[in-house]
């Protein structure tokens, strides 16, 4: 145990000279983890943003089954009873002639002299259906939605199902583009971090050469190089955590309007704590693989 | 005339054996060629010769940083042409090497210098802590042991390098031109550090051009020029 302790004890210490020796070379590979981290956390909080408006979308999500205007009150109310029992349904209301005119009127205020002069209201009468929450989605929307089709008595379904299907497709592009795009900034990162750290490899050749020299075996001299890379990547992931938090918060008040155009009445969050962890986990990672990787490439013949 | 096979001794008590070793860096030319060697544990051999003669090429070769190209070395027991390079790191912690060069770490201190090669075999830290103080003592830099190497003289660097040769106590000692940069004192006191090695069960090789030194101290001479061992001897060395 203490054997580790002292190994781990002169790693640090290498390592923590290593930075210190060559602090350019430490900033730029610093600063590039978080450049691209930065890229990475900015399309990952656009996702998360995304999924949660369809999240939130999804909860105001309900059927509207138009009923024939010969559907007489008995059996509206059969009907009322039969959905009320059908899979997936969480409440049903029955929205008579009436009520539909009056809703109408209510909602277009100052236009509701368009159904003026018409003999006879219009408007259906209507099921409105919410469904339980695991049912909010597309699949349970159809679902239901085939039942309701094949009941006597509704002419029409009324749901955003088109919608609904667009903004999982507009989703499932950004996080298609989201993956891709972090995989190549991943890779870019990976290489131009192993490369700085070749960087610092080369500079301390000689040093290298002599801890071979005098017996030390590969693991020991490549673990401060791993740690190096390690540390550079913390620092990296927490700056671009940081500086991500600092644009959302500046720049957020000044997008309000838009993003409550954009978002409806969805409030935009920030990175949940678990996907912040990943981002600075990510940093780790590469400054470690970037590490290991410049070590691999770089010849140690002493 | 190389004497080489009167010289030799039976081979059974030997921690460093070379048979017709030959080293070619060029094809063509030669380093070393077809050297037979044999050394006792606790002897000091003073390998001489012109400037590359091959007195360094044979230092690397029995410490493994280089491989022969025929013949074979074997060093503490292994044959270090069928060495695997996970098994290199092993050897060398078993051997301490002074280079010409000196081969300091300039940034680490005098005292990390020499810790290093302990660290390297794990040595806890108050262990190394005091066999650290304690060689540094013996080269007379413990009062220099916080500062780095670039801020001591050439004389103190070799001293540096020869503490940290010796402070693991290794079986082999490997001092290429371990005086060439100090003054007639000090090469005395730096001698006499290497000789109480030897005379402590270290199998010393000590490459120099100091004839002084290889008449005051030499117990055994080698000579190599142009490769090859033209002599092997066993002298009766003056002793302090």
């Amino acid at each position: 145990m203490s054997h580790w302790l002292a190994d781990l004890r002169t790693f640090l210490r290498s390592a923590w000279q290593g930075l210190r020796a060559s602090p350019t070379t430490a900033a730029v590979a610093t600063g590039t983890i978080a450049l691209c981290l930065l890229l990475a956390g900015s399309f990952a909080l656009l996702l998360a943003n995304m999924e949660g408006m369809l999240e939130r979308f999804g909860q105001e999500i309900r059927i509207s089954a138009f009923l024939d205007d010969g559907v007489g009150v008995a059996q509206q109310r059969a009907l009322l009873a039969r959905v009320r029992t059908a899979p997936g349904v969480e409440g049903v209301e029955l929205v008579t002639k009436e009520e539909a005119l009056a809703r109408f009127r209510a909602s277009s205020s100052g236009r509701g002299e368009l159904l003026e002069g018409l003999d006879e209201n219009p408007l259906p009468a209507s099921l409105e259906i919410t469904l339980v929450p695991e049912q909010r989605n597309r699949e349970g929307m159809e679902a239901l939605a085939q039942v309701l089709r094949g009941l006597p008595g509704v002419d029409d379904l009324g749901y955003g199902h088109e919608w609904v299907e667009g903004y999982a497709r507009a989703v499932s592009l950004v996080r298609g583009l989201g993956l891709g795009i972090g995989a190549v900034l991943g890779l870019a990162t990976l290489l131009i971090v192993s490369n700085t750290i070749r960087l610092s490899v080369y500079a301390r050749r000689d040093e290298i050469e002599i801890l071979l020299l005098v017996g030390a075996g590969r693991g020991f001299v490549a673990t401060p190089f791993v740690l190096e890379g390690m540390a550079q990547g913390l620092v990296g992931g927490l700056l671009a955590l940081g500086l991500l938090y600092g644009f959302y918060a500046l720049f957020l008040p000044n997008l309000a309007d838009a993003l409550r155009l954009l978002l409806g009445y969805a409030t935009p969050v920030f990175l949940s704590g678990k996907a912040a962890a990943w981002l600075v986990a990510a940093g780790v990672g590469q400054g470690a693989l970037g590490s290991a990787w410049a070590l691999v490439q770089s010849r140690w013949d002493a | 005339m190389w004497r080489g096979a009167e010289a030799a001794h039976s081979g059974a008590g030997a921690l460093v054996r070379l048979f017709h070793v030959s080293k070619s860096f060029l094809p063509g030319t030669w380093a070393l060629r077809d050297v037979s060697l044999e050394i006792q544990k606790g002897e000091l051999v003073f390998l001489t010769g012109p400037s590359g003669a091959g007195k360094t090429t044979l230092m690397k070769l029995i410490f493994g940083a280089e491989r022969p190209s025929e013949g074979q070395v074997l060093v503490l027991g292994r044959n270090l042409g069928r060495l695997g390079a996970r098994a290199v790191p092993g050897l060398r912690r078993r051997i301490g090497v002074v280079f010409q060069d000196f081969k300091l770490l300039p940034r680490y201190t005098v005292e990390e210098n020499v810790g290093v090669a302990l660290e390297v075999l794990g040595t806890p830290a108050r262990e190394k802590r005091s066999r650290v103080f304690s060689i540094l003592k013996r080269v007379g830099l413990q009062h220099k042991r916080f500062q780095h190497p670039l801020s001591l003289s050439g004389g103190e660097q070799q001293r540096l390098a020869i503490a940290r040769a010796l402070v693991t106590e290794p079986e082999i000692l490997l001092a290429d031109e371990p005086t060439g940069n100090l003054d007639p004192e000090l090469t005395l006191e730096i001698m006499e550090l290497i000789a109480s090695a030897a005379s402590r069960g270290t199998t010393v090789f000590v490459a120099t051009h100091d004839h002084a030194l290889v008449d005051r101290y030499g117990r055994r001479r080698v000579r190599i020029e142009a490769g090859a061992v033209t002599e092997d001897v066993r002298l009766g060395g003056a002793h302090l």
